[in-house]
């Protein structure tokens, strides 16, 4: 555990909050909404616990932590990110070391971890045992890595769920995925009130271990769903060889191949735990309440709890009425281009891609002035890969990369906000975008349908605030540019009943009375 | 030529196993006793302190060259391997030159110590420095070039040494002086010739910054391991000199050197067969597991590699147990033939079946080292060693031949070494898997 802040972590706080990869280091919708909670509500105290992937990964925090954070630490899941081999005294060591474990007979009771580790994949129930088991501490990671018992664990996870892949890579995909947990298992819990999980997967499971040997209450906030974002990540990831990858027939495969169900497995057990230890499941959206139903979290502990935006201050920005919703004042759109923003990291999960084909097609026929606003540094990559997409679509003078803007600055000069991504929760971006009256152009994924259309009847009732297009259908983002490039009228339509959704169910205030009642509830018991 | 499936195919591949295995110390030991023998003949006593220099060099350069050779040979070998080409001739090249310099000076030091003359004391020098770099291009040579190179060089080296010896001493008059400047002329072809053909096999890529002392670092166990084995093979010599002197041990060396000659059949059929059968499974089951198998045909290839290994040692075991019963059962007429005295006539058996045994110890540690177990070569190495010193001095203080000692210190280097064998094969995919020290995450 790498503590950057514990001076003040020795008492107990009111809520421990545990964030994956986010707060307060990266930029993006989550962050944006710890940081909210966290200074919404100064009168709790927090202990911020960040996962992140291993020392270095992160550069210096983008949010300031405000007075009532107690104590920021840092589990990472690696070590390091060296591939280098180990040499001279170090391997000698670590070659004792093997040995010595390697001679230590199987012990007549196994270990709970590593029984625990054997149901992730083995058994399909979820209870208190496991959590128990996972918590115990009893194995360490050399133990883990070199000790026969756990070696025994693989080759039955390989005769019952992989006896055709590689044996190599299911050894090492299986010692990827339970070093971070045992690493992250290793950490002590920081004593609090109560712990707040701001996603499933390893975030939930610290929680959950947490909260059961505290015995304090445990609270999971899933923006998006972890594990089936994680499944579409695992779905392309070029790391996991497929069977029969060599013979050149995995690309004929019907179904995902053993390694890459496993980690499919692995973190929708994780999802399951976190569901299962929770006191409280907080979703954003109904949709988002439906699937986590459907992935095994009981009906009775979800609330749903949409995200907010302060309206005042981003409307006073934009200006009620101004430019983003088509003014009388505005150009039109034969001497000003449609202005259209897409808000967000540049990162495959936003599909950036098809937001840029989208607007090509919709180029061809009405003019626009396109800005890729968000930080572009998370997967250098993908990003690369995207402004090349530009450069070979001869789009290089209509779609501009813009890197990161503050809130302020975005909307008040943008007609339309589109979001194409492959999965989102409950997207502030919309939020913000309808704050300032413009209209937004979303992928049918999590919360966007209901953020667009309507949740309730009397929500629907105000009208659309926006398109909801496929996903990965350009086509279908490329009409809604071009409907609404050619339509001023429609686009103040749209903008309005956004400003108006807004304000009747998307208000920060709100968002934050309602987690004031839930810490009230729990932390406070 | 085995998978030719001819017999002159398959006797060929045995001959060549001989050859490769036992040809270089046979026309060693043929030279050293040719010498020995011209020396007696001469009668003067500067030969005798000949014989003892050349004896005394032979040691000091086997022993001490042992973990040099060992793991250059293993460097160039992983390399190779590797496909880093270019990162093999620099550090070869630097261990010659280091091997040159060592046994310059460790050449110079036993001359010191052994008070010889400053021409004999140059002459020492100069045949350790031949001798000592003779083993290091012998076991690197064997690798990297033909096994012919490694042949010719010798067969050519061997005889030259003889006759530039007799040259030296008689046609040119110098007497014992001529003997080991002869004698070095003519094993200075055989380091030349090695030379050569090495430096021919050398690819010609070459990293000049490539370096060789973190050979030495990652592999000082096989460097150890190889010291000690070498070293046991001068122990017994050292004890029977110790408890019984100098005229007894020059007794037991010839007899321990001609028992030696009833394991060549053993070693070239162990050559054939690891270097064939073993090889072939052993790279089937690593190759499956580099291509992605599935644990079934890993299973099954290790399986398929513990058997082979079995096979090999009970075909090793029982070619040797024919070689050993023939020595034995002709024991007296060999004994007469070697001019020794009928009592040794049971020692000598008792070292042949001492050598047998020690072909199959020396079998296991080639095993163990084809899996990389080289603690547990280790482990044989140092059991031989220490049950030489301990079961010859016991047998001697018991009032027996202390060459009873040798065979029971070869069966438990032996028992020590099958046992290691057969554990470490029964958990072969797990330690294959879990052993590695790859630096993950501890």
């Amino acid at each position: 555990m790498s503590v950057i802040d514990s001076a003040k972590s020795m008492a107990r706080t009111d809520v421990c909050m545990i964030v994956e990869g986010t707060y307060p280091f990266v930029a993006g919708g989550v962050s944006s909404w710890v940081h909210d909670i966290v200074q919404g509500l100064p009168e709790l105290t927090f202990d911020m616990v960040n996962i992140g992937s291993h020392p270095g990964s992160y550069g210096e925090p983008r949010f300031q932590l405000g007075p009532n954070v107690r104590s920021l630490s840092v589990l990472f899941c690696r070590e390091n990110d060296s591939t280098q081999p180990l040499r001279g005294p170090a391997r000698t060591a670590l070659a004792r070391r093997i040995r010595a474990i390697r001679r230590r007979p199987l012990d007549e009771v196994p270990s709970r971890t590593l029984r625990g580790i054997r149901r992730l994949h083995l058994d399909d129930t979820v209870d208190d045992e496991l959590i128990a088991d996972l918590g115990s501490g009893d194995l360490d990671i050399a133990s883990f890595l070199y000790g026969r018992a756990s070696f025994e664990v693989l080759l039955e996870i390989n005769q019952r769920l992989a006896p055709s892949t590689s044996f190599l890579d299911l050894f090492w995909h299986f010692r990827a995925m339970h070093v971070p947990l045992l690493r992250l298992l290793a950490a002590p819990a920081p004593p609090a009130a109560c712990y707040h999980a701001v996603s499933t997967g390893y975030a939930g499971l610290l929680g959950a271990v947490w909260s059961q040997a505290s015995g304090r209450p445990f609270l999971v906030t899933e923006h998006g769903i972890y594990a089936r974002e994680r499944e579409m990540e695992l779905a392309r990831a070029e790391w996991i060889r497929d069977d029969g990858e060599d013979d050149g027939l995995a690309g004929w495969a019907p179904a995902p191949s053993a390694l890459r169900q496993l980690w499919s497995r692995m973190f929708r057990k994780l999802s399951r735990i976190a569901y299962h230890q929770a006191a409280r499941i907080v979703t954003l959206s109904e949709a988002n309440r439906q699937k986590e139903i459907i992935d095994g979290a009981p009906a009775d502990k979800i609330k749903i709890v949409p995200n907010g935006v302060r309206l005042a201050p981003v409307a006073a920005t934009v200006g009620l009425g101004g430019s983003g919703a088509g003014s009388d004042q505005e150009p039109t759109a034969a001497v000003r281009p449609l202005r259209v923003g897409f808000v967000g990291r540049v990162v495959p999960i936003k599909d950036v891609v098809t937001f840029i084909k989208g607007c090509d097609l919709a180029l061809r026929r009405t003019p626009l002035d396109v800005r890729i606003i968000g930080p572009d540094a998370e997967d250098p990559e993908y990003a690369t890969r995207c402004r090349a997409l530009v450069e070979t679509l001869g789009r290089q003078d209509s779609v501009r990369f813009v890197g990161p803007q503050p809130p302020a600055q975005i909307y008040g000069d943008l007609d339309v906000v589109v979001l194409t991504s492959f999965s989102e929760g409950q997207p502030l971006v919309i939020l913000e975008a309808y704050a300032a009256g413009i209209p937004v152009i979303a992928t049918d994924v999590g919360a966007c349908r209901e953020m667009i259309e309507g949740r309730s009847g009397e929500d629907r009732q105000l009208g659309a605030s926006g398109v909801v297009t496929r996903v990965a259908v350009p086509q279908d983002t490329a009409a809604a540019l071009v409907r609404l490039a050619a339509d001023a009228g429609l686009r103040r339509q749209l903008g309005e009943a956004g400003r108006q959704r807004v304000r009747a169910y998307y208000q920060r205030g709100d968002m934050l009375d309602s987690y004031r009642a839930i810490y009230e509830k729990e932390a406070r018991s | 030529m085995i998978d030719r499936g001819s017999l002159a195919g398959t006797v060929g591949a045995y001959l060549t196993g001989v050859a490769v295995t036992s040809a270089p110390w046979l026309l060693t030991t043929a030279v050293l006793a040719s010498l020995r023998l011209v020396a007696r003949l001469g009668g003067a006593t500067d030969f005798v302190q000949t014989e003892r220099i050349i004896t005394l060099v032979y040691a000091l350069t086997v022993v001490l060259s042992a973990p040099v050779h060992v793991v250059v040979s293993r460097t160039i070998a992983d390399r190779l391997y590797e496909g880093r080409l270019d990162q093999i001739a620099a550090p070869l090249w630097r261990a010659v030159v280091l091997t040159v310099l060592g046994f310059l000076i460790l050449g110079a030091g036993l001359m010191r110590i052994l008070g010889v003359s400053l021409e004999v004391g140059v002459a020492g020098t100069i045949l350790t420095v031949v001798v000592g770099t003779q083993w290091l291009l012998l076991s690197v040579g064997g690798g990297l070039s033909s096994p012919t190179v490694v042949l010719a060089a010798f067969c050519l080296g061997a005889p030259l040494s003889i006759v530039a010896a007799l040259a030296g001493s008689h046609l040119l008059g110098l007497g014992a002086l001529g003997y080991l400047y002869g004698y070095a002329a003519g094993q200075l072809v055989t380091v030349a010739l090695l030379l050569h053909g090495v430096a021919v096999a050398l690819p010609a890529e070459v990293d000049e910054e490539a370096r060789l002392t973190p050979a030495f670092a990652e592999y000082w166990l096989l460097a150890l391991s190889s010291l000690v084995y070498y070293l046991s093979i001068w122990t017994d010599k050292i004890v029977v000199w110790a408890v019984r002197g100098r005229a007894a041990a020059e007794l037991y060396s010839g007899l321990s050197a001609i028992a030696w000659f009833s394991v060549i059949p053993a070693f070239g059929w162990i050559y054939v067969n690891v270097e064939t059968a073993f090889y072939r499974r052993f790279r089937s089951l690593y190759g499956a597991l580099e291509a992605g198998a599935p644990l079934s045909k890993l299973t099954e290839g290790a399986t398929q590699l513990a058997a082979e290994s079995s096979r090999i040692l009970r075909g090793a075991a029982q070619i040797q147990l024919a070689g050993t019963v023939i020595v034995i059962l002709g024991a007296p007429p060999i004994v007469r033939l070697a001019g020794m005295p009928p009592e040794l006539i049971w020692p000598f058996r008792l070292v042949t079946i001492g050598a047998a045994i020690q072909v199959l110890a020396l079998l296991e540690i080639l095993l163990l080292y084809y899996f990389d177990l080289r603690r547990e070569a280790l482990l044989i190495s140092l059991v031989l060693l220490g049950g030489e010193a301990v079961f010859m001095t016991l047998a001697q203080g018991l009032g027996l031949s202390p060459a009873v000692g040798f065979p029971v210190a070869c069966a438990c280097a032996a028992l020590t070494g099958l046992a290691l064998v057969r554990s470490r094969l029964r958990t072969l995919l797990a330690d294959t898997f879990q052993s590695q020290p790859f630096g993950a995450a501890t």
